[in-house]
């Protein structure tokens, strides 16, 4: 409990004493986690959205012939071999006709004289609805045209692959923004740290001459690199969480994207962050401090 | 575990700066448990660098430095506080905090052993109250005349109650008034069990006592020879040989 207390004194102490270069370290820090949880805000909703969209994701394959009984469980023991799938329903001609007629309502009777098997039978695949069955569809599609009997494989090709592209663009700059993040926030924090050192290298040689422990000097910067990181990203994500409030009252009337329900991210998401940036930033106080044992 | 009778044992120890200045040459030296050792010579004689050593401030090039049981010269860097808290110094350039309190600059070395707050205030008052600084508990050390500031090194040196206490020219700021507060302290320290090494070149801190003074001379421990003044011992500067004998030698 004495070394706790002793820490936190010291630590609010060299945070005062310093106080202009801190205030710098936690705008940086607090802009970094800005601008990637901006974008990985993006790419969050956009995965909401994906798994809204996946209702739809259907692929629809036509088969030359309807199916036996054995080859219906041949084809789903191939198609569950190569990816997971949600559902997997066959449609023969009739229940496509059947359909066809639901379809047209009224006009119905356009279908006076056609054959009731004049569509082909056909199965109707759902994948797991997640991105990776988003992302992979393509080759789904591929790999079904490839078994025996099938004509063709139709999907929402274009979306799709719209999406898809979308959903890997953010993933590149998430990792862009995540690596500014993590070089801001270390660097930075190891800065200000390294120039707390200097400003304060007598005090810490006669803490040294007077008994003090590597711990007992190093810890409380080891407290400031943790608590610029809590403070820095509990900043930046207060400032994104009152951006979004703010865009949503923007466009909560008759704009196009009213429509879409667009959401903060959730606890556990948000704790992860703040605990990331504070860990991120010991590391860098921590990188800073390892010299103070040969002070 | 029981203190060791031998609290300083120096064997053969040299130390040399770069390029090439002998500071220490050959040194032996044994200071028992609860003695008072006056350090006398010249400026450069090499008092300074032998407090220094005992403190592993500096390591020595050769021979052996014991300090209460620790052997200095092996101690690993991460355990030299274990000797640095049974070692108190109070140091020639008082190595004082200047934007901090004088209470700050005292309480810095119960800090690092974890006192309560409170038991180091009274510690701290107590201490200046001692030295005639009580009124300066506040003030800032740089605001401190340079005899009040060796004063606060002193208290900074003793107020953990070391068991070594090594202090390098604690009187060199001082007026005689306050030089025997600080002896006082001192001879309180010693009394409840302390060994002090006192490094001087104020011959009235030895003149009269009855403790043991060594000296110091171009780095080499001049052969103790000693004739009595009053009830005490001095170092006969006549026996002493010149510094052209010395630089032939």
């Amino acid at each position: 409990m004495r070394f706790l207390a002793v820490v936190l004194r010291h630590t609010c102490r060299n945070m005062l004493h310093t106080w202009k270069s801190q205030l710098m370290t936690l705008c940086t820090v607090g802009l970094s986690v800005l601008i990637f949880a901006f974008f990985y805000l993006i790419y969050f909703n956009t995965l909401h959205l994906g798994e809204g969209l996946g209702n739809d994701l259907r692929l629809v394959v036509y088969l030359d012939e309807e199916p036996a009984q054995v080859l219906q469980e041949e084809y789903a023991r191939r198609i569950e071999k190569f990816d997971r799938v949600e559902r997997l329903e066959f449609v023969s001609s009739k229940q496509a006709y059947q359909r066809f007629q639901e379809q047209l309502g009224s006009d119905e009777d356009v279908l006076v004289g056609v054959p009731e098997t004049f569509l082909p039978p056909s199965m109707e695949v759902y994948p797991v609805r997640s991105l990776d069955s988003l992302s992979r569809i393509k080759r789904f599609s591929d790999y079904l045209l490839t078994l025996p009997g099938v004509l063709k494989v139709q999907y929402g090709k274009e979306w799709i692959e719209k999406f898809y592209s979308f959903i890997q663009l953010m993933r590149i700059v998430i990792i862009l923004s995540g690596f500014l993040l993590i070089m801001t926030t270390t660097f930075m924090v190891a800065h200000t740290i390294r120039l707390t050192l200097f400003a304060r290298h007598k005090e810490l040689e006669l803490l040294r001459l007077v008994g003090a422990t590597s711990s007992y000097i190093r810890m409380p910067f080891l407290a400031e690199g943790a608590l610029q990181g809590l403070l820095g990203a509990s900043l930046g994500l207060a400032a994104l969480a009152v951006l979004f409030n703010w865009t949503r009252l923007q466009f909560a009337g008759p704009a196009a994207i009213s429509g879409v329900p667009f959401i903060f991210f959730p606890w556990p998401i948000l704790f992860g962050m703040i605990a990331a940036a504070s860990l991120l930033c010991a590391l860098g106080s921590f990188s800073s401090t390892r010299r103070i044992n040969q002070i | 575990m029981p203190l060791p009778d031998v609290m300083i044992d120096l064997l053969k120890v040299s130390k040399v700066y770069p390029p090439d200045v002998r500071a220490l040459t050959d040194v032996s030296l044994t200071v028992r448990r609860g003695e008072i050792v006056f350090l006398t010579g010249m400026s450069g004689a090499g008092k300074s660098t032998l407090l220094r050593l005992l403190n592993r401030i500096e390591k020595a090039d050769k021979g052996l430095v014991e300090v209460a049981g620790i052997d200095v010269t092996k101690l690993p860097q991460r355990q030299i506080h274990l000797l640095r808290r049974k070692v108190g110094m109070a140091y020639q350039d008082f190595k004082l905090l200047p934007e901090r309190s004088v209470a700050d600059n005292i309480a810095i070395s119960m800090e690092v052993v974890y006192q309560t707050p409170a038991l180091i205030e009274k510690r701290t008052r107590e201490l200046l109250d001692r030295l005639d600084l009580a009124k300066k508990y506040g003030t800032p050390a740089e605001e401190l005349s340079r005899g009040e500031q060796q004063r606060v090194s002193v208290a900074r040196a003793v107020a953990n109650s070391p068991e070594i206490l090594l202090a390098d020219e604690p009187s060199g700021n001082l007026d005689p008034e306050t030089t025997a507060l600080v002896m006082d302290l001192f001879n309180e320290h010693n009394r409840r069990g302390a060994t002090i090494m006192i490094a001087t070149h104020d011959r009235s801190l030895y003149q009269a006592t009855s403790h043991r003074v060594i000296e110091l001379r171009f780095g080499r421990l001049r052969t103790p020879q000693t004739r009595a003044v009053d009830n005490g011992t001095v170092p006969d500067d006549t026996v002493a040989p010149s510094l052209a004998a010395i630089e032939e030698a």
